[in-house]
This record gives C-alpha cells, sequence and structure tokens, in this order.
C-alpha cells in the first residue's frame, strides 16, 4: 500500500497541472484574482462615488432655495432638459441624457405655508448600485428639509435644546457585545468553509482522475493489478495520495490565507484581518484543518470511485462536473441567517464542518460539538472507502 | 509448468452493449449476457514458447487476464507450476510476467523508478535489484538512460524498460498480449528477440498475436481461439500440418473454417 502511496505521490509532484492546482492556485493565483477583483471593484465603486450625478429640476421655480442647494451641491451637475411628462423623464435617464429627474410641486409654497406635506416626484435608475444616486439624493434631501424644519420650529418659538430634542426624542447609543473577532465570524466565518471545502474537492478531483481514468487511459492500470498486491492494497494506496493532495491544497489556502492577510495588513495598515487571525489561536487552526481530514477523504473516495469507472480522462471530468456543483449545497448553510451550530447541524456531513469553521474563528464554538461532528463525518468517509474498495474490485468497473 | 482448462467467462452487457448492433451478429450473447469463453484449454511447459492465435474479439485477450488473474473465470483452472490462479492469485502473479503493446508505464517516473517500482511490488529485495537487476539492465543496453523520465524515452527505448519492468522478479510464465501491436520494426525486433531470450532461459512464454511470422519464428505450439473456444491446441508442427502446403495462414483458415463446419453442424 506504501510503495503504490510513495509512487503515486512522487509521479503527482512531478506534473505541473497537479503543482499549479496545490500550490499555484492557492497560494498565487486566487490571491492576484481576489485581490485584481477588490482593486477594480473598489476603483469603479471610487470612481462611481466621485462621479457627479447630472439632474434635471422640473419647476425649479417652485423651491428657488431647493434649486440652488442642488446647483452649489458639489456632488450634483445641473442638465439643462425641457422635460414635460414622465415618458420623457424616463426617456432621459435611460439614453444617458442625465442621471436624476426631480419634480418639484408647483404648490410647494402654499403647502409649507399650509402646513402640508409636498409630495414631490424623483426618478432615477436604482439598478445601478454602486453609483450611490439614491443615497446622496436622499442627503441633499435631508439638508434641505432639515433647514426647513429648524426656520418652521424657530419661528415657533421652540429653543435650540428643544428643537434637538424635537427632532431626536430618543438618542440611541448602542453598545454591541460582540468583540471584534465575533464579529467578523459572523460575517466572513461563513466565507472561509465556502472556499476551503471546495478546495479540498478541486485538489482531490485532478489527482483521483489522473489515479484512476488516467492510469486506464494511459494502459498503466493493468500492469499495477497484475502486481502480487491485493487491491485493497492498491485502491487505499490511491485513496491516501488523492486525501493527502486534497489537504496539502487546504493547508497551502490556510497558510495562504494567513500569510496574505499579514502581507496586507501590514502593507495597508489594515491591521483588523491580521490581528483576529492572530486571535484565533493554534489549538483551533489544528482543529480547522482536522475537521477537513474526513471531508476530504469522502471526497477523495467518490472522486476515485467516478474516476475508476470512467474509462478516459475526459468521461471522468464529464462525470465530476456536477459535483462541484452540489457540494456547494451543504456548505451554503453556515451562510445563511440564524443557521447556528447544534446536535443535528453537527451530523449533516461537510455542513457541519462548514459551521465548524465558523464557529471556531468567531471564537464561539462548543466543543462537545466535534464529538458527533468527526463520528459524522468519520462515519461517512469510512462508507465512501468501502463502497470505493467494491468498486475497484468489480471487473465490470475496471475492464469496461 | 502453466495448465489452463475449460476456461468459461460470461459478461454482462450494460445498456449501451446490449443496443451495439453488432453484438446481434455474435452468437455468443443472449439474454443480457455475453459469453467470451465457454471452452478454452492449452498449456505450456518450461522453455515453450505458445502462440495465442484467434480472430479479433475471439477471446484471446479474457483468457491472457484470467490467465494473469486480473479476470475471474466462471469455471475451469488455471495453474501455474501447480499453484491455482483463482484460488492464490497473489501468489500466481509472484509467478508471472505480463507485457503487452502498451508499456504499462509512469512518464512522470524515470526509467529505473519504473523497474524498482514493480520489483517490490513483487517482493523483490534490495539486494538483489543492487546487483541481479544490473545484468538485465546491462544486457538491455537500458543503462544510460535508467535515470530519465519515460515520458522522453523513445518508443524502442521503452519497450526495453518495459521488458525489464516485467523479467525483473524472474517470472516462471511470461505473458505478452499482442506485443508488438502498433511498434515499429525496430522495436518490433526487440521484443522478439526478447522472446527469443526468455525461452532460452527455460521461461514458459504464451503471446497472442495476429502476425503468423512471429509464431512461425517463435513458437513451439499454437492455440487458437475462435468464438470462446480453443479450436486448435497443439505443436506448431502439427497446425503446419494442417494445410497441404504447410502455410501457417491456410492452416489457420481451415481451423476457423472447421470451428464454423462444426457450429452449423449442431
Amino acid at each position: 500500500m506504501w510503495q503504490v502511496f510513495n509512487k503515486e505521490l512522487i509521479e503527482l509532484l512531478r506534473d505541473t497541472k497537479t503543482l499549479f492546482f496545490i500550490i499555484a492556485l492557492p497560494m498565487v493565483v486566487f490571491p492576484v484574482l481576489f485581490g485584481l477583483i477588490g482593486f477594480l471593484g473598489s476603483s469603479a465603486a471610487l470612481k462611481e462615488h466621485q462621479k457627479m450625478v447630472r439632474y434635471v429640476l422640473v419647476n425649479p421655480d417652485a423651491s428657488e432655495r431647493f434649486a440652488n442647494t442642488m446647483f452649489y451641491h458639489s456632488d450634483f451637475e445641473k442638465v439643462d432638459l425641457e422635460l414635460t411628462t414622465e415618458d420623457e423623464y424616463i426617456d432621459a435617464i435611460k439614453n444617458d441624457k442625465a442621471d436624476l429627474v426631480i419634480v418639484l410641486n408647483p404648490d410647494f409654497e402654499k403647502h409649507l405655508a399650509a402646513g402640508e406635506s409636498s409630495p414631490w416626484q424623483v426618478y432615477y435608475n436604482g439598478a445601478n448600485v454602486i453609483s450611490g444616486i439614491g443615497i446622496k439624493v436622499k442627503e441633499a434631501f435631508e439638508e434641505f428639509t432639515t433647514a426647513i424644519q429648524d426656520k418652521m420650529l424657530a419661528e415657533k418659538g421652540f429653543s435650540a435644546s428643544e428643537l434637538l430634542a424635537f427632532k431626536d426624542p430618543v438618542i440611541f447609543e448602542q453598545h454591541d457585545t460582540a468583540d471584534e473577532r465575533e464579529s467578523f465570524g459572523e460575517t466572513l466565518g461563513g466565507f472561509i468553509p465556502y472556499i476551503l471545502i471546495p478546495l479540498c474537492l478541486t485538489g482531490a478531483m485532478y489527482p483521483a482522475i489522473d489515479l484512476g481514468a488516467g492510469e486506464k487511459e494511459r494502459g498503466t492500470i493493468e500492469t499495477l493489478l497484475l502486481t502480487p498486491v491485493s487491491r485493497f492494497a492498491i485502491v487505499i494506496g490511491k485513496f491516501l495520495t488523492i486525501t493527502a493532495t486534497a489537504m496539502m491544497t487546504a493547508l497551502i489556502t490556510i497558510f495562504s490565507m494567513v500569510f496574505w492577510s499579514f502581507i496586507i495588513g501590514s502593507l495597508f495598515d489594515v491591521s483588523q484581518v491580521s490581528n483576529i487571525l492572530s486571535s484565533v489561536s493554534w489549538f483551533d487552526y489544528v482543529l480547522m484543518v482536522l475537521l477537513l481530514v474526513p471531508v476530504s477523504a469522502i471526497f477523495s473516495a467518490i472522486l476515485l470511485a467516478i474516476s475508476i469507472y470512467a474509462s478516459s480522462y475526459k468521461e471522468a471530468q464529464n462525470y465530476m462536473g456536477p459535483l462541484t456543483i452540489l457540494v456547494i449545497f451543504p456548505i451554503i448553510a453556515p451562510m445563511l441567517p440564524g443557521i447556528k451550530l447544534n446536535f443535528a447541524w453537527a451530523l449533516v456531513p461537510i455542513s457541519n464542518v462548514a459551521l465548524a469553521i465558523k464557529e471556531l474563528l468567531k471564537g464561539t464554538i462548543d466543543y462537545n460539538y466535534l464529538v458527533p461532528i468527526f463520528l459524522s463525518t468519520g462515519f461517512f468517509a469510512f462508507v465512501s472507502i468501502a463502497f470505493c474498495v467494491y468498486w475497484f474490485n468489480r471487473e465490470s468497473v475496471l475492464f469496461r | 509448468m502453466i495448465c489452463v482448462e475449460n476456461l468459461t467467462k460470461t459478461f454482462t452487457l450494460n445498456t449501451r452493449s446490449k443496443k451495439d448492433r453488432s453484438h446481434k451478429v455474435d452468437p455468443r450473447q443472449h439474454d443480457g449476457v455475453f459469453n467470451a469463453l465457454t471452452d478454452v484449454s492449452f498449456h505450456c511447459e518450461r522453455g515453450e514458447v505458445l502462440g495465442l492465435l484467434g480472430p479479433n474479439g475471439a477471446g484471446k485477450t479474457t483468457a491472457l487476464r484470467i490467465l494473469s488473474s486480473a479476470l475471474k473465470p466462471d469455471s475451469g483452472a488455471v495453474r501455474i507450476n501447480e499453484v491455482d490462479v483463482v484460488r492464490s492469485p497473489l501468489l500466481a502473479k509472484q509467478k508471472i510476467g505480463f507485457l503487452s503493446g502498451k508499456t504499462g508505464l509512469y512518464g512522470r517516473l524515470t526509467a529505473r523508478e519504473n523497474i524498482e517500482f514493480f520489483a517490490r511490488l513483487h517482493g523483490v529485495n534490495d539486494e538483489y535489484l543492487a546487483t541481479e537487476a544490473e545484468t538485465i539492465y546491462r544486457n538491455l543496453g537500458i543503462v544510460h538512460y535508467l535515470d530519465r523520465r519515460v515520458e522522453h524515452l523513445s518508443t524502442g527505448m521503452q519497450q526495453k524498460v518495459s521488458i525489464a519492468r516485467a523479467v525483473i522478479h524472474k517470472p516462471d510464465v511470461l505473458v505478452l498480449d499482442e506485443p508488438t501491436t502498433g511498434l515499429d520494426i525496430m522495436a518490433t525486433e526487440i521484443i522478439l528477440e526478447f522472446i527469443q531470450l526468455m525461452k532460452e532461459q527455460g521461461t514458459a512464454v504464451i503471446f497472442s498475436t495476429h502476425h503468423l511470422d512471429e509464431v512461425a519464428m517463435l513458437a513451439d505450439r499454437v492455440t487458437v481461439i475462435d468464438q470462446g473456444k480453443s479450436a486448435f491446441s497443439d505443436s506448431l508442427q502439427a497446425f503446419r500440418e494442417l494445410s497441404a502446403d504447410r502455410d501457417l495462414r491456410r492452416s489457420f483458415m481451415h481451423v476457423l473454417n472447421l470451428e464454423k463446419a462444426y457450429v452449423a453442424s449442431i
């Protein structure tokens, strides 16, 4: 068994594709890609945020003060268009002649004098979330309406403190009991297993194809089967190689995540993430790695069984494709609001590990749940390996 | 040395095979099963070469896979030096060397790593590898490229490494499944010389082939498998005498015609 394991490992580590998947992808490609996406995203958002919102006022004479507020506002740029109907407002935005159309109520002053609210219409494309037009309009309106409120209340003889109490009768002073690590774990903790667990799958996928269908295609599996080594030993040797590769991928990813967090933290003076990752104990990191062992074992056994069944590389890839989508479902659980690690969830394979990793990052894990988690995932891993061994012993599978 | 008796082997057809029209004309298929072998027997003694002949799909590869214990027969027996291949497959495998047209080598390993990997799986110890193996390497002329990766070797070089891999554990029986198929003249020559050498060293050699000139050159015995049955199994001399002009091709056709006449008569 160990002879097979050693041989498979040496062969895999000499393969550039394997090295790319288990080392380059998590160490360099992912951080570079995420960094690039983050950089492009934030620059696009900044660019959009800095962009002036082109606005059209319909009935500007209804409030000269509002017209002036908008005109002198640094976020807005006036566009001179003659628009009269709603269709024209919408067309102007659709045709990119303006970003915003504000229809002032012609009776605004009358409403104001009568102490009534005055309905105005605002048109903009809300789908363009990144532009933040809605927020900018709200801010401009708040500035305008606050000034009116202050004037109206002052005219009625309210003092400055009364004005403040009138506008904000209750001032909420919020005290969050969650520490920085727990908040981080809640928001981003669910995202970490979302990266780690599929990486265990992809880390196992290529070696599984190479060691099963690949050997069939190259004609080496038959030579191996003709040696005086039991099929059990051969399949376990292959299985251990695949699991080791999957684990290596996960370990390198964890190392890469921590490494890049510290690098980014020190380079851009964003110490929050690195501080939080430092607050996670080594014991918890070891537990995270241990939790990934049975998950990798389940993936490895299933992938090897599929690969052994396939008669070619391409066929194996076709069979494995849907698995990458299927595995997403149990990982989504910890990202859903209100889902917490309890005894029932601790029995659901893959979901339990995803939830446990999240709790470990938050620092709120109940270590007692690790027992059912390891028992459950261990049981599923054992069943998967047993099936893989049974499958490998079937002539109809090996000699399709 | 190696004795194959009344082998039978049936495969369950999968849905795709059931729909495959080519099987419908094969009388061996019925009720979702394919009778690959119905009665195959032959034997080969130490220092003999047995040529296994037969049309495509006759059952040669299935028979060779059974005697090398990759497949289990439904009935019948294979014994190598009185070791039952079905009952003691691991013991039997230690006595067999296997070679085919596909070299069965790992491209990303060096020639030496390939040979030593298979040697260790056959229980060959390091001491033997350090001494005896060097003789095999020298005889095959592979010493100077032992530490090069197999994927960087020519077909002929790979074939030599494959030979070393097949005999490193000194097998009693050598099984070759169409070893020269798809090979160029030089690589074919290497294989044929190797078979001759093994014969001279007292190994029992069984090789399946479509090339009658190879049989004429090397074989002492001939077995023809047709429709999953042994249609002929005797000495090369007896095989030659089946045709008036002692032409092997005519003898081969003669055997097949006789078999067809037999099937038609029942």
